[in-house]
């Protein structure tokens, strides 16, 4: 078995946090709450990640909460600014955790064009509107909601600046090769009410894990000046594959576009293609990618991001670009795409 | 004619339609895939052509070129 070059979005941690949490965990861990001379250090170590995602995040210390479960952020964060007189306005291309929350709850889906966008309503006071920074399987921006009435959760990333205005904000500390089981939840609205069964209805779960929360800062810190370091090499990359597709294949539907996309993101579609059998063919031939086509869920339904597009959803390829996928790596990739292809529509 | 592709997952109905319209002007498309609403329609804006939905399950389509 040959090397696998992976564009999937799954990342590993970030070598630095890595090792923090060997020796973390290989130490035993002290109480941060306690006052024994290892907690203080615990505490120390702790105080000095919330300042890394203060800086980074921006946010101010005391809206930081950390959660041990990301997609429970998604509950927390709406249901928690939700009241009797509100409508919930989402799009059509977040994630399936908004539309599970907004099922329990009064609201309306915002349709998107084959661009992404769509129209922010103007809202009363006590709306609440959704706002995904980046979108998790095309790279396309969300709409930023300026003149919205209401309150606004964000599903952020910490590669898109806060909007001036807003309420709550989750970012699952995957997005930026983090540990999984840290999100971090920021809440600005002092109108916050835990939605859960609960003590003290100003406090979310605060079930978390203070090595997983220290190793998240470490692996935000070195995220971020990779990402900066590394961005215009990645567009280049993003790039040269989207000329490729549009001049080498026939048939293909790209999602958006890299002048406002992110450029680690790429979604691709290919007409008359069998995306399974793309992706078995293809990780045969050493490459490991994601695809939104219907027959590689689980639940046998086609990306819903896609068909809100208005994009093909068979034959559907995703990947995600890092600072060290080498321009050969994808000249070779794209050569055994495009023969691949060929072979499959034939 | 009629093409039924009812029990066919994606992309089968679409590649059996654009093969029916070389030689058809009009196809009617009988499909329960999931799938098939979202990507008749990116096949038709992608090739060119145009259908008319029916019902969940029924599409007619009509070659443009």
């Amino acid at each position: 078995m040959g090397s696998v070059t992976t564009f999937q979005s799954e990342a590993p941690l970030h070598p630095a946090a890595a090792e923090f949490l060997g020796d973390a965990f290989a130490r035993g861990w002290a109480d941060p709450s306690k006052i024994h001379q290892e907690s203080r250090k615990v505490a120390l170590l702790l105080n000095e990640a919330k300042e890394v995602y203060c800086q980074h995040l921006a946010l101010r210390h005391e809206q930081i909460n950390f959660l041990g479960e990301p997609s429970l952020g998604f509950h927390l964060g709406i249901s928690g600014l939700i009241t009797n007189d509100s409508t919930l306005y989402h799009s059509a291309v977040d994630r399936s955790e908004v539309f599970a929350v907004a099922s329990a709850i009064r609201s309306e889906v915002l349709p998107v064009d084959i661009t992404g966008q769509y129209s922010v309503p103007t809202g009363t006071q006590s709306d609440l509107i959704t706002y995904q920074s980046i979108n998790g399987e095309t790279g396309i921006p969300g709409v930023v909601p300026n003149n919205f009435a209401g309150k606004v959760f964000i599903e952020a990333s910490p590669l898109i600046s806060l909007p001036q205005k807003w309420s709550s904000a989750l970012w699952d500390a995957r997005s930026w090769n983090g540990p999984e089981g840290l999100g971090i939840l920021g809440i600005a609205d002092k109108g916050w009410v835990n939605p859960l069964p609960h003590n003290d209805s100003r406090v979310t779960p605060g079930s978390f894990s203070t090595p997983l929360a220290i190793a998240g800062a470490i692996a935000l810190e070195n995220y971020v000046s990779d990402f900066n370091a590394h961005e215009s090499k990645i567009r280049a990359l993003n790039a040269k594959i989207r000329n490729f597709l549009l001049t080498q294949i026939d048939d293909v539907d790209i999602a958006g576009d890299l002048e406002t996309a992110l450029p680690h993101l790429l979604s691709f579609s290919l007409l008359y293609v069998d995306a399974q059998l793309l992706v078995d063919e293809l990780d045969k031939s050493g490459y490991a990618v994601d695809s939104g086509s219907a027959c590689n869920s689980l639940n046998m339904q086609p990306s819903h991001v896609l068909a809100a597009m208005g994009l093909l959803t068979h034959g559907n390829v995703r990947m995600s670009l890092r600072a060290d996928h080498s321009e050969m790596e994808i000249d070779k990739f794209l050569s055994t795409l495009k023969d691949l292809v060929l072979k499959i529509r034939h | 004619m009629e093409l039924d592709c009812r029990g066919m997952r994606c992309p089968i109905p679409i590649i059996k339609l654009a093969h029916a319209l070389k030689t058809e002007a009009i196809v009617r498309l009988l499909s329960d895939d999931p799938a098939t609403l979202p990507d008749i329609t990116a096949w038709a804006r992608m090739t060119g052509n145009s259908f008319t939905r029916i019902n969940n399950e029924t599409f007619d389509v009509k070659r443009e070129n």
